[in-house]
């Protein structure tokens, strides 16, 4: 009697673990937190999105897990930053999950850069003595709110196409979120106005779409070459740059180390910069909120205070 | 092992001398006499001082240890049954290939400076460093690409100074129901964690012993048929099936091995099964556990079987909520095999245990252990070994290694090993300098 007792309450025990909450019409997995924003966004409560790096994580490096192909394995819709961003580790969890909907090439697979208006593209053939330079053009281009409502509008494209019955729902949602973006964006600018024109330096070349947007200027990278570690050397000849040039702020992602960053900050001096790495999607954070934290930190970087 | 240049000092701070001053002179030059905005750095001279200078090597020797980087560790039971090596092929960039992706290529080399203090050294594996001097481990060559939505193709070519041999060569479904997959051709097995991997994937230089004593000096691998299914249960469970031809010394050691049998019968087969599963148990740390079993007939007689059983286990840290760039993994397979001969059954253990540790974005350093006992006989006394009559008491290796990886396409090993076979008088000691680059196509790393 007892161990029957025992036996019910682990079924109950398995069943409540594997049981489905709420059963989504669309699975969803992006390979970045900010795409995945974009996709709940859009989705609303008719998907389920799943992102498969953190945004403490360099997306450059993410590890392949097989519970990132398990997320691939059910996933009806994947959606990826393309130029080759994610070329060290998606790849093999797209072969491994054994689901032909979100290989590439087929309706369940986006590739996001495809709506992009498209930067740093190298004119002249790229070979990797040149450190990390990604040969289709800058990947990371969700630093700006215009790029994101292109993706965003792509993703719309593919989820009307994949559920077609939630159609309407997508429609309305992307119309909702692109008129929040649009009056976010315009207090965005106001108050980064006096950003325009001014120098600063980066880490790696994350700003290129930021700078775009905002019309500050990157003098100089910390990275001698896109993904190569700073050396002495060059973070002499940076500082050195940084003086001449007046640089008003340090910026870098809070995936990459500190000090370094840090001590050049210190030097020139400027204040230092710690710009969000992605949306914090898991943790019910939104692209709106995430960007007003970015513009908040900017706007702190003006006033002379690093973050 | 040749350090980076900035380890050096008195070095650096005469190129720097050299540069800053040009820098400095060119600095001047450029410098725009803007009188508005009064910018923070007014005052602070442009040029760098010595004590700055200190600093900045400081902070990098710092960052050094904190920022995070891509897992050079490229290994072995990936969450696929394709792209084991690490090093699969992938698409080219469009922008390179002029946007068609029709085949992918990539060379790897490995080559190693060796010294030993036998005169014969027991390095098994085919790609170990074997002799003193300089050794040219592999030149190895990927080829894959997508053969149609339903196929994948995948090969590995290996040069090595005098020869080209075919190391595997098959395809992997890509359209299958259910969540599986088949993969068809020449592939290694995927037994354990690091028999279905290439070099490139180690962590160091040589082959566990374990390996080319129970499967040869390749590693286990055939012509053959494998089947994989991803369970439908909540956590990752794949379970692998294979067939393969159990003939080969260097691919099917324990099986037919040199033996040129004839297969009559589908018990002539090596017959493979895996159930690999994965746990993320947080964000940081991860667990990877497989249970192998591989059983086939060997040649000591007819319908006398091999079974070789094992379990290997995976466990990494990687910290992704913050910038860091520590990263420590501990991997470790055991194997027990039993084979018929006649009128007997010998059985004997081996495995390895080994931890890397990654403690900056360019350095790692690790230690391997690894044991194997002589075969005994069901009564438990030491048995002759057909396939290795030497091995008459337990050997035990230990192996410490340094890697500094200059970016994620090349790397340099400085490995050292004491070598404790039991039949021999005294300890074996070696040490390898390696240098490996991987060129062509970016190869996704498995997990």
């Amino acid at each position: 009697m007892r161990s029957l007792r025992l036996f019910a309450a682990l079924c109950a025990a398995v069943i409540s673990l594997t049981a489905v909450p709420a059963r989504a019409d669309l699975k969803v997995v992006a390979t970045l937190p900010d795409l995945a924003a974009l996709a709940k966004a859009v989705g609303g409560d008719k998907v389920e999105v799943i992102a498969l790096a953190l945004p403490t994580q360099d997306p450059h490096f993410v590890d392949a897990k097989p519970n990132l192909a398990l997320a691939l394995n059910r996933a009806d819709l994947l959606i990826a930053a393309g130029l080759d961003l994610e070329i060290g580790w998606l790849p093999n969890l797209q072969t491994g999950a054994r689901n032909n909907r979100i290989l590439t090439g087929n309706t369940g697979y986006l590739d996001a850069s495809r709506s992009v208006d498209l930067l740093e593209v190298p004119s002249a053939p790229v070979d990797r003595s040149q450190g990390d330079v990604h040969p289709g053009g800058n990947p990371h281009y969700l630093y700006d709110p215009r790029q994101a409502l292109k993706v965003a509008a792509a993703i719309e494209a593919r989820m009307a196409q994949l559920d077609a019955k939630n159609a309407a729902t997508y429609k309305a949602n992307l119309a909702k979120f692109t008129q929040e973006v649009q009056a976010a964006q315009e207090g965005w600018e106001k108050r980064l106005a006096a950003l325009k024109g001014v120098p600063v330096v980066a880490f790696h070349r994350t700003t290129a779409y930021l700078q775009n947007w905002l019309g500050f200027k990157t003098i100089a990278f910390l990275e001698p070459k896109p993904g190569i570690p700073p050396t002495a050397s060059h973070v002499a000849q940076v500082l050195v740059l940084a003086r001449t040039n007046k640089a008003k702020m340090v910026l870098k992602e809070d995936y990459y180390a500190d000090t370094n960053a840090r001590f050049l900050a210190s030097k020139i001096p400027a204040p230092l910069v710690t710009l969000p790495g992605g949306t914090d999607a898991r943790g019910g954070q939104t692209y709106v909120q995430r960007m007003e934290l970015m513009v908040t930190r900017l706007e702190q970087g003006l006033a002379g205070k690093g973050s | 092992m040749s350090s980076h240049p900035r380890r050096h000092p008195r070095a650096l701070a005469v190129v720097l001398a050299a540069q800053l001053s040009a820098s400095a002179a060119w600095a001047q030059e450029q410098s725009p006499p803007s009188s508005e905005s009064p910018a923070p750095a007014e005052d602070a001279p442009a040029a760098v001082t010595p004590e700055e200078m200190e600093e900045i090597e400081k902070a990098l020797a710092a960052d050094e240890k904190e920022r995070a980087r891509p897992n050079g560790d490229t290994s072995p039971a990936s969450p696929t049954a394709t792209n084991d090596s690490g090093v699969t092929p992938l698409k080219l960039p469009n922008a390179i290939s002029g946007g068609t992706n029709f085949l992918n290529l990539s060379f790897i080399l490995d080559m190693a400076l060796a010294a030993f203090s036998s005169k014969e050294p027991l390095q098994e594996g085919a790609h170990d460093p074997t002799k003193n001097g300089f050794n040219l481990q592999q030149l190895e060559l990927s080829i894959g690409s997508v053969v149609d939505p339903y196929f994948r193709f995948d090969s590995n070519i290996v040069f090595s100074q005098f020869g080209v041999e075919i190391e595997e060569a098959y395809v992997t479904t890509l359209d299958l129901p259910a969540s599986l997959q088949v993969r068809a051709g020449q592939f290694l097995t995927r037994f354990g964690r690091i028999n279905a991997t290439h070099p490139h994937a180690w962590a160091f230089v040589d082959q566990p012993f374990v390996m080319s004593r129970y499967f040869g000096a390749e590693g286990n691998r055939g012509l053959g048929v494998e089947g994989s299914w991803l369970t439908p249960l909540p956590w990752y469970v794949e379970v692998v099936g294979s067939a393969t031809d159990a003939v080969g010394e260097a691919t099917a050691r324990s099986f037919f091995g040199a033996d040129a049998e004839r297969v009559l019968s589908p018990l002539d087969f090596q017959l493979t099964g895996a159930l690999k599963q994965f746990f993320p148990l947080s964000d940081d740390i991860s667990l990877l556990w497989g249970l192998s079993a591989a059983t086939g007939p060997n040649a000591t007689g007819y319908r006398n079987h091999t079974s070789i059983y094992g379990t290997d286990v995976y466990l990494k840290f990687r910290p992704i909520t913050s910038a860091s760039s520590q990263q420590v993994t501990l991997q470790a397979e055991v194997l027990y095999r039993r084979r018929q001969v006649p009128e007997d059954v010998l059985s004997d253990w081996g495995g390895y245990a080994q931890t890397v540790w990654r403690f900056s974005n360019r350095w790692a350093t690790g230690v391997r252990y690894e044991f194997g006992t002589a075969a005994k006989t069901q009564e438990g006394r030491v048995a002759t070994d057909p396939l290795d009559p030497e091995w008459t008491a337990e050997r035990q290796r230990i192996t410490a290694s340094l890697t500094y990886w200059p970016t994620e396409f090349s790397r340099l090993r400085l490995q050292a090993a004491t070598d404790r076979a039991g039949w021999r008088a005294s300890p074996d000691y070696s040490a390898f300098l390696a240098l490996e680059v991987v060129t062509g196509a970016h190869g996704a790393h498995a997990f």
